[in-house]
């Protein structure tokens, strides 16, 4: 196999209106020039859909906790709050990193994530 | 109005399975992505797909049940979808049936945990007439 990189990260969604606020306008991350329903974090793409649309039954991701990377997660933790982003638990300090979790409006798992240490 | 935040990447994504060995072969060999040298531990291996970092892991050593991710959260490039069908079904894998969006093509294919990955391959051009 030649797989040369993630083309898309797929969101699963109830309402991808919804979602497209949320993370366009409350994360801040870059919209597709295009998609309306893509959006793009650094050079990975992300495309909300909703599976029912596809006969699909709606599940929510709860286990890919995808990191996204921020310059200092108690700064950007604190932003978001702000907002009205509720965070699950405690920034956690792995010992080489810091990680707040928190969900989108459909329970997907995200993270902000800062790894601190060196890499070995 | 200015973002609220100023993110940069996608730092990795997370790749729940149930056995460490099995994921490692799937990611490994038979997908041939690279392993970091840097992985942390033997239960949360990383395998680099060019911009984003999988972490393999398992969720019953990390205190939190497995689940596996919702079909095609992940979707892989490769140059040609139906080579990589016929690949993978000579390496003995199950492997769905290619859909043609119009735009591009997709194929499934499950890792051991259940985790249903897409190969994916736009062939169509963007609005700006440049290819992926």
């Amino acid at each position: 196999m030649e797989i040369t990189k993630v083309d898309f990260v797929a969101v699963p969604s109830t309402d991808w209106k919804r979602s497209r606020v949320f993370y366009v306008e409350t994360l801040g991350l870059r919209p597709d020039e295009t998609g309306q329903a893509e959006f793009w974090v650094g050079n990975t793409c992300f495309g909300i859909y909703e599976p029912t649309t596809f006969g699909l039954e709606f599940s929510p991701q709860k286990n890919a906790h995808i990191a996204l990377h921020v310059d200092d997660v108690a700064t950007a933790r604190a932003e978001l709050e702000a907002k009205g982003i509720e965070f699950n638990g405690d920034t956690f300090d792995t010992g080489v990193c810091h990680m707040a979790f928190f969900t989108d409006p459909d329970g997907n798992d995200l993270m902000l994530h800062h790894r601190y240490a060196p890499r070995t | 109005m200015p973002p609220v935040l100023d993110v940069e990447r996608v730092d990795y994504i997370r790749v729940p399975v149930t056995d460490i060995d099995a994921a490692n072969h799937f990611y490994g060999e038979v997908l041939g992505l690279r392993r970091n040298p840097n992985s942390p531990d033997d239960d949360w291996v990383e395998y680099e797909a060019g911009n984003v970092t999988l972490a393999v892991m398992t969720p019953h050593t990390h205190d939190y049940e497995f689940a596996p991710l919702p079909p095609a959260t992940i979707a892989l490039r490769v140059p040609d979808v139906a080579t990589a069908k016929e690949k993978l079904e000579a390496a003995g894998l199950e492997v769905g049936e290619v859909w043609d969006s119009g735009k591009c093509k997709g194929v499934g294919v499950s890792d051991p945990a259940g985790n249903r990955i897409l190969l994916h391959r736009r062939y169509a051009p963007y609005a700006d007439g440049t290819k992926p």
